[in-house]
């Protein structure tokens, strides 16, 4: 990885409202979604009570509508500005975020079925596995931000 | 690196289009899986479930369902507001069940939003005008004609079983069993109705049909109800009471459980010879398009027929929460399967003589018509032989044609009755019709019997 240092840079952000990227405005609801999806599927893995099923089928429905959302706000940023594809945490960031909306979208799709295996074992696999990408590609994003100022006004 | 990174993209979203678009669902002969035992694949469970419905298009003026050589058909009443099951009167008059769902609940999850659009397709068409209520068809002169059409009873709550015993007529609404006196050539009933024994009703209400028929003697009732879900997915609570079959007596209102485990029992029906009680039973749904067969089968007093826990016999449903191997391990296969999704709801033996001989003895049954496979099965009228009180032999298709060419659908069967006469009638809800099938004959007309 180049660490060559564009802070003074600060690239702006294409997708935004008042200089106000939109981008990191829609992020934190899916990640929300997809937390508060595994701890319903967790609380139904243990009392087997269809209510839990139901909260965790209407976040991860939530979560994956307002992360295409999101994702389209970042991938219009993205593509939109040479120096954030110039950015080897910026491509990290997108391919994460896009295996973890494609493994809700599954994960939407499993929670389809009825009654257990809506749940146990793929959705819950699925949902763990979704909650555990998010920190390493949150990192990504903070580091766009914070290390390369994108989207920060000048 | 980034080519790498554009690759690995474009396989990603390549590998999720491939996967949410599915192909075929495979489906096997549905002649296998009639018949008393019934080739059983293994289970399946799906991202997306094989789903084909047949969108209705109804019957275009002059158009009728198609019937087996040496039958005719012709419509007995049109212009009905979902007619969903009949019931003969000893005169010769003809009770029409006109019925529409309950009200459905608010959505528990996404995709009871989902399948209310998918359904609303499956049961458009027609008209929307004022339903539950009973509609009286009379034949004075026995034509085949009735020469009037008129409400009998009116603001029922989503009824479906009628049985009349002496003069009291019992209406299946879905929430309860009413009873009504009735006297010989009424053609109205204005009296209000007594509740006999309260049914499981809303708020889901999910199978809300309530099935009804008594005991050959008249001291006995029985009602079946389905469950209240496709397989618990309401929860264990809403299926208190459900998937069972009660028998009420007449004069209490006082109930037993007199088998359980039938995921959505209609049609029950004394059978003539044996004397034992019938019924079709519509099993459950999104395991693949060849499970579960729903089936037909003798009700024995106390048994259990698997739902939730296992279906056909002890084959577990992995989807049920806690699971129950005490009860699966009494769980009894039915008597005759009619292969899967062709959701049987009406069921009537023949004891008339109007019929070629080929079709007597047996039993009648209306298959609604499947939603849950890719290759339409159903949505016809089959005729399943039977000597000694069992069945003796394949299925028939007698009535068919209510698909176009094209897999949409101009009818629907559902209720069946004998009329007085011995034709054989049949309530088509999206067609908004009663069909009447009697013989072509070739001998003497089949309406100077009277």
């Amino acid at each position: 990885m180049t660490t060559h240092d564009i802070y003074d840079e600060r690239i702006a952000s294409t997708a935004q409202i008042a200089r106000h990227p939109i981008h990191p405005m829609l992020v934190p609801v899916p990640i929300v979604c997809f937390i508060g999806a595994l701890i319903a599927d967790i609380v139904y893995a243990l009392t087997a009570q269809m209510m839990w099923a139901n909260f965790s089928a209407w976040f991860l429905v939530v979560g994956v509508i307002i992360g295409i959302l999101a994702a389209i706000a970042g991938l219009i940023d993205f593509l939109s500005n040479r120096h954030i594809r110039a950015l080897t945490p910026a491509w990290l960031h997108m391919v994460g975020n896009l295996v973890v909306l494609i493994l809700a979208i599954f994960n939407v799709l499993i929670h389809t079925r009825d009654a257990w295996t809506s749940v146990v074992p793929t959705g819950l696999i699925l949902s763990i596995v979704t909650v555990l990408i998010l920190p390493i590609t949150g990192w990504l994003g903070w580091t766009m931000v914070y290390r390369y100022g994108v989207g920060v006004a000048r | 690196m980034t080519t790498q990174m554009r690759f690995i993209s474009a396989a990603l979203l390549y590998g999720a289009l491939l996967g949410l678009t599915g192909c075929s669902d495979g489906s096997g002969d549905p002649s296998a899986q009639i018949g008393p035992n019934p080739v059983l694949p293994n289970l399946q469970q799906y991202l997306i479930p094989p789903m084909h419905i047949a969108k209705v298009i109804g019957w275009k003026k002059g158009e009728t369902p198609s019937v087996a050589q040496g039958l005719k058909i012709e419509p007995l009443a049109t212009g009905l507001q979902h007619p969903r099951s009949l019931y003969t009167l000893p005169n010769g008059d003809v009770l029409v069940v006109e019925s529409k769902a309950p009200k459905a609940p608010a959505p528990s999850r996404p995709k009871d939003i989902v399948l209310g659009i998918v359904e609303s397709w499956a049961t458009s068409g027609g008209q929307t005008g004022p339903s539950n209520r009973i509609t009286l068809l009379r034949d004075t002169n026995g034509d085949g004609v009735p020469d009037s059409q008129s409400v009998f009873l009116d603001h029922l709550n989503s009824p479906f079983g009628v049985v009349l015993v002496g003069n009291e007529l019992y209406v299946a609404n879905t929430d309860a069993i009413v009873k009504y006196p009735y006297n010989a050539g009424d053609t109205k009933i204005t009296a209000p109705g007594e509740t006999l024994t309260p049914l499981p009703g809303g708020p889901i209400d999910h199978h809300w049909t309530k099935s009804l028929t008594a005991s050959p003697d008249g001291k006995l009732l029985y009602v079946g109800f389905g469950s209240n879900s496709n397989i618990t997915e309401n929860g264990m609570e809403a299926e208190h009471n459900r998937a069972n079959i009660l028998e009420v007596d007449r004069d209490s209102g006082r109930f037993r459980i007199f088998a359980s485990g039938l995921r959505n029992p209609n049609g029950l029906t004394f059978e003539p010879q044996s004397g034992a009680l019938w019924t079709v039973v519509n099993e459950r749904d999104e395991i693949g398009p060849d499970l579960v067969p729903d089936y037909m089968t003798s009700v024995k007093d106390g048994a259990f027929y698997g739902w939730p826990y296992s279906y056909y016999g002890q084959h577990v449903d992995p989807r049920v929460k806690p699971q129950r191997p005490d009860l699966v391990s009494k769980a009894i296969p039915p008597d005759y399967a009619l292969s899967s999704h062709v959701a049987p709801l009406g069921l009537a033996f023949y004891t008339g003589t109007n019929l070629p001989e080929s079709y007597r003895g047996g039993a009648f049954v209306g298959e609604h018509g499947s939603w849950n496979r890719q290759v339409l099965n159903g949505y016809k009228v089959v005729y399943v032989p039977f000597s000694n009180g069992k069945p003796n032999g394949k299925a028939q298709d007698v009535v068919t044609g209510f698909l176009d060419g094209n897999d949409n659908a101009r009818g629907r069967p559902v209720g069946l009755a004998v009329d007085k006469a011995g034709g054989l009638l049949i309530a088509d809800d999206v067609g908004n019709t009663v069909w009447r099938v009697t013989g072509s004959g070739t001998g003497p007309s089949p309406a100077a019997r009277l």
